[in-house]
């Protein structure tokens, strides 16, 4: 059975919440008060580490682990909170900063409380003036009560919180390019080493963390490492936020615990099927850069490890689907429309080999197509994959390789029949 | 970096090295004669790992890693050949052609161009793009010294790198996004570093151009020579490249000790004298050309004549007056020639200029250490008094003495006729001869011959050396510039032990005391 | 031309929350193309890169990477309707038809009366209200023909 958790969202559906007065009256900043006065800041991370929390920007890493990272040093340390939530498909960071955004900050104070650090900027995108405007507002009224700033709470954790604006860049959604942009710069992902834990901003060991991980962190610290552990399922602990979009009759953001249902009951029961009553065709279970399911292989238990083993990934938990009115090769146009767009020209396979995908899918849409542009197509995509500096290609790659392979016939159906046109060349 | 003097043991390509820790692979490979290839990593810019063709294996990892910014670690195993890794590369060269507009035939790269040598390499020899290219803007002023071609910049970014870290002039940018991306300068498009046109030198394609070298000559028609820039003292080394006798250019040549990978625009740009078409070809006497040996008589006989009719050595009346573009060996047969005429009266002048922290030295000479170390003196020559004789090397700007000096006789050499010489013998620039130099820092180093000033030439050191035995009975000269160094190497405390072969390419340092060259 | 004494207020207090004054740049620079008419002029980019004490081309650059900075004059409003793949799912691309004709604007194009600027974005993030559109900061969501046709319509 299909049923929401409700634990990010408890309280999104109070207009009160977004206040520090709502929230302060649904228990918000106990966590921070019970962190500051009773728990040392390696017993915060030890909570989470407990919770099995891993990362909701997409990759899935432990979010404990990663603070483990972060030398003992003298230099300043930073906690990036990443809001640049651009992946195709998902608005779910959305939810939390535009409906509950102190359960960001809180958590912020307690990210960095744990490992240290005593700035946290929040890094939004700058097409979402509305979360920018909601945190603003929600960080000032923090700052008035003392939430924020020297001195929190009359002890002596120090900390500010601020929000920083991005301006239109989808990679800066990526870890290393956000610091990049963060410094005042064009969205440049880096090579790694070194890594953001050890090196981020200013060269000082900085975090990045999903707005929806921070947030959990808050929960996990007010109700417990262990009571997080239980809910979910082995590897997929805690609730997850999902955004259902595409074709469906009821598309929405919701909290889910991972491991207690398929993706078909949940696309065909719980979002009510397709809304036009059309067969089903695909999903894209983890935002538009993870490869498509057919119809046919939805009877997969919706956790981060059962989706791998079905060859796609739970991504950012934007599930985008679409029935049998949408043709392969238009869908596979639009992604690598979406990413060479979106590719920030630095290295060679993606800047020059995203363009290249989309022309030649373009090629496919308008059915002119030549044999061995498929073969061609599938190449040119195998030599972007794993070359570049970050995951950008890959996220082009993927997904259009397994429309092609899952939807091959129409690929095919779309090489021109004539051979004229090469004959005479 | 530091390694703390710690190694590491690496296998590359099945071949056993040792380095130090922290060398890159691109660098340990180095080590066993290997070169990875690469575009965007420079070993003096900070890495960025955008051009991806330095992609290599490594034994036990999932994923091709860049050899730019991977450093190896004890018992890594490396291939930088494997099939994984010759596809991979295969496939960046492909993406790194598919915009380029190949259009080598008319550019001044083709020749020394990495992308022609890795696409030879490294590619397949063919394109499957089948899509028109990029347009970008061609032929793009960045000043006075830089051309700009935007479809053929591979965006490595050594450029902007280089501006930045090394120059702090922080003058080339990025536009747009995606396949769209180019570089930008400042709104006047104009480049105003001193350095700028290392960029032209670091671009590894045909995308920055030398606006004085441009469509010059094709690189496989000249001839190259090891030699240095002789602009002012640092001594930069440098490669200068001469066409049908012509010098058309010079790079700089890697030296950790002088000037690493750079040298400065001021200096290389600094040759186009060289060429000049009214040089002094042939010995002249009294406004006339004539033979060598009849010139050599001719100033022999004045010189005789000075030394015979003063009375002792304090007071013959005879200047020698010198050039701190002269070479040591040169240096050293003047100062001999004076030895055998008893004359004391020694002098040169330096050209002064402005100087940087880089590499531009305030000295506009190569070689005033030298002319120092040989005895003559960079002090004012007495103008009141009346000169017998003047032997005069004249500097390009004429150089050290005043305008109304007084002399009977002139024997000058130099670069154009001067029309008050009584025997004026050709100056060659030392672009146009062996020879050894002193350089800032007391370096002691070589310049080489690029181009041949003209057949029947005696070199300044061979007039020098047979007017002294015209002069003194049984003198020998020497026939080469190594043989001649030799010689020195005999007679002075310093030069102890050098050899021509031993200096190098790269220079000694010689151990002096500051008496002997002046500060 | 000097920049408003509010703005440069509002920039030094940005400059306050990060350890170097560039990081505050792009934040700067939303509200720099607020007061300079919705665009980067040449002029205004050099007033920036003045402002922050960094090269005009570093300005420039970003500029040419962010999309929503823009380096041509705009309308009086920008309206930003999303292109990617649920929107287009759910009718985006008959929206973006009906601009064309009805508006006579194609990406990129500002109308004839100079009313607004017409940009296709990529994800917006409203993918399960999509199609949807951001009218300069205002968010217009489950767009169909009739509910565009009221927003661009009701636009000064």
């Amino acid at each position: 059975m299909t049923r929401e958790t409700r634990v990010m969202l408890e309280y999104a559906d109070d207009p009160a919440q977004k206040t520090l007065e709502g929230y302060r009256e649904n228990g918000g900043y106990q966590a921070l008060e019970k962190a500051l006065r009773e728990m040392s800041p390696d017993q915060v991370t030890a909570e989470v580490e407990t919770s099995g929390l891993r990362g909701r920007g997409g990759a899935g890493f432990p979010t404990g682990r990663k603070w483990r990272f972060v030398p003992k040093t003298d230099k300043p340390k930073y906690l990036a909170v990443n809001a640049d939530e651009s992946e195709p498909g998902t608005c779910k960071d959305r939810q939390i900063m535009e409906r509950d955004p102190h359960q960001l900050i809180e958590g912020s104070l307690l990210s960095c409380y744990a490992f240290g650090a005593k700035t946290a900027y929040i890094y939004v995108r700058g097409e979402y003036p509305h979360s920018i405007k909601a945190l603003e507002d929600a960080i000032d009224e923090a700052r008035a009560a003392n939430l924020l700033g020297d001195k929190i709470l009359g002890t002596d954790f120090c900390c500010d919180v601020w929000v920083h604006p991005g301006a239109g860049a989808y990679i800066c959604g990526e870890e290393t390019a956000l610091l990049t942009s963060l410094e005042g710069n064009r969205g440049y992902p880096r090579i790694r080493p070194p890594f953001p834990a050890v090196e981020g901003l200013w060269h000082c060991p900085t975090i990045v963390n999903n707005v929806e991980t921070i947030a959990c962190v808050t929960h996990i610290i007010k109700r417990g490492g262990e009571w997080f552990s239980k809910l979910g399922c082995e590897g997929s602990t805690g609730t997850r936020l999902f955004c259902v979009s595409g074709h469906v009759k009821r598309p929405g953001v919701y909290e889910f615990e991972c491991g207690k249902f398929t993706l078909r009951e949940l696309i065909e029961g719980f979002c009510g099927g397709t809304l036009s009553g059309r067969p089903l065709k695909g999903v894209m279970p983890g935002g538009s850069s993870m490869p498509v399911l057919r119809a046919d292989e939805l009877d997969v238990t919706f956790d981060i490890e059962s989706v791998q083993k079905a060859g796609s990934s739970l991504g950012s938990g934007a599930i985008m689907v679409f029935d049998d009115s949408v043709g392969a090769v238009g869908a596979a146009v639009n992604i690598a429309e979406f990413y060479s767009h979106e590719s920030c020209g630095q290295c060679t396979p993606c800047r020059e080999g995203s363009d290249w995908v989309r022309r030649m899918l373009l090629q496919f849409a308008a059915q002119d197509a030549r044999d061995g542009d498929l073969d061609l197509l599938m190449d040119v995509t195998d030599k972007m994959d794993g070359t570049t500096i970050c995951a950008l290609a890959e996220a082009l790659v993927w997904p259009v390789q397994s429309f092609v392979r899952k939807f091959r016939s129409e690929f095919e159906a779309a090489v021109r029949e004539s051979a004229v046109g090469t004959a005479t060349q | 970096m530091s390694t703390n003097g710690k190694t590491v043991n690496v296998t590359i390509d099945g071949k056993q090295v040792t380095v130090p820790a922290g060398t890159n692979i691109i660098e340990a490979a180095r080590h066993v004669n290997t070169e990875v290839p690469h575009y965007c990593y420079h070993p003096r810019l900070s890495v960025v790992g955008n051009c991806r063709i330095c992609l290599v294996e490594i034994e036990g990892w999932p994923k091709l890693q860049i050899g730019c910014n991977t450093n190896v670690s004890d018992g890594m195993t490396v291939f930088t050949a494997s099939d994984k890794v010759r596809e991979a590369r295969e496939g960046v060269m492909e993406l790194l052609l598919i915009n380029h507009p190949l259009d080598c035939t008319i550019c001044d790269q083709a020749g020394e161009c990495k992308l022609q040598d890795y696409a030879v390499d490294h590619g397949t020899g063919l394109t499957r793009f089948a899509f028109d290219k990029q347009k970008k803007p061609k032929n793009v002023s960045w000043g006075d010294k830089v051309v700009f071609d935007a479809e053929r910049c591979i965006l490595c970014t050594r450029c902007v790198r280089f501006l930045d870290e090394l120059c702090g002039t922080d003058e080339i940018g990025i536009d747009f996004r995606g396949e769209k991306v180019s570089l930008i300068v400042r709104d006047d498009g104009q480049l105003t570093s001193p350095y700028q046109m290392n960029i032209i030198d670091l671009c590894p394609v045909g995308a920055l151009t030398s606006r004085d070298f441009r469509f010059k000559s094709r690189v496989w028609f000249m001839q190259f020579a090891n030699t240095l820039c002789t602009g002012c003292a640092r001594g930069c080394n440098v490669v200068a490249g001469a066409r049908e006798e012509r010098l058309l250019r010079m790079v700089p040549r890697f030296n950790a000790q002088v000037n690493d990978h750079w040298m400065c625009d001021e200096g290389r740009l600094n040759y186009t004298f060289v060429n000049d078409e009214d040089r002094l070809v042939a010995p002249r006497v009294n406004g006339k050309d004539v033979p060598y040996d009849d010139a050599l008589a001719r100033a022999a006989a004045i010189l005789q004549k000075a030394k015979e009719g003063g009375g002792g050595a304090a007071d013959i009346a005879v200047l020698g007056c010198a050039s701190p573009f002269m070479t040591n060996e040169e240096l050293f047969s003047f100062a001999g020639l004076l030895d055998a005429l008893g004359v004391t009266e020694r002098r040169f002048a330096i050209p002064m200029g402005e100087g940087d922290d880089m590499l531009l030295h305030p000295e506009k000479a190569p070689n005033a250490r030298g002319a120092r170390l040989f005895g003559f003196q960079d002090a004012p020559v007495d103008a009141e008094r009346d000169w017998d004789v003047v032997v005069h090397f004249a500097a390009r700007d004429g150089g050290g003495l005043p305008d109304d000096l007084n002399a009977k006789s002139r024997i000058v050499f130099s670069l154009q006729v001067d029309k008050n010489a009584d025997v004026n013998f050709p100056l060659t620039t030392s672009f146009e001869k062996d020879g050894t130099v002193i350089s800032a820092g007391d370096r002691l180093q070589r310049v080489s011959k690029a181009l041949t000033f003209a057949p029947s030439h005696l070199t300044e050191r061979v007039v020098l050396d047979r007017l002294r035995g015209l002069i003194e009975d049984g003198y020998q000269g020497t026939d080469t510039a190594a043989l001649a160094l030799a010689r020195i190497a005999q007679e002075h405390a310093a030069f102890e032990g050098l050899t021509w072969t031993g200096i190098g390419l790269q220079g000694v340092s010689l151990q002096l005391a500051e008496a002997e060259v002046g500060a | 031309m000097s920049f408003s004494p509010e703005l440069v207020g509002q920039v030094e207090n940005l400059w306050t929350r990060y350890p170097e004054k560039k990081a505050a740049l792009i934040p700067a620079m939303h509200l720099i193309q607020k007061e300079r008419d919705g665009w980067f002029s040449n002029e205004t980019i050099v007033d920036t890169a003045e402002l922050f004490g960094v090269p005009d081309m570093h300005v420039r650059g970003i500029v040419g990477f962010y999309d929503m900075f823009h380096a041509t004059p705009v309308g009086r409003h920008v309206v930003r309707l999303c292109k990617t793949l649920t929107c287009k799912l759910c009718g985006a691309g008959e929206l973006i038809k009906h601009v064309s004709t009805k508006y006579g604007v194609k990406n990129g194009e500002t109308t004839a009366d100079g009313r607004f600027t017409f940009k296709l974005f990529e994800c917006l993030g409203h993918c399960t209200t999509a199609p949807m559109m951001l009218v300069d900061e205002e968010k217009h969501e489950s767009l169909d023909i009739e509910a565009l046709d009221g927003v661009l319509e009701g636009l000064k």
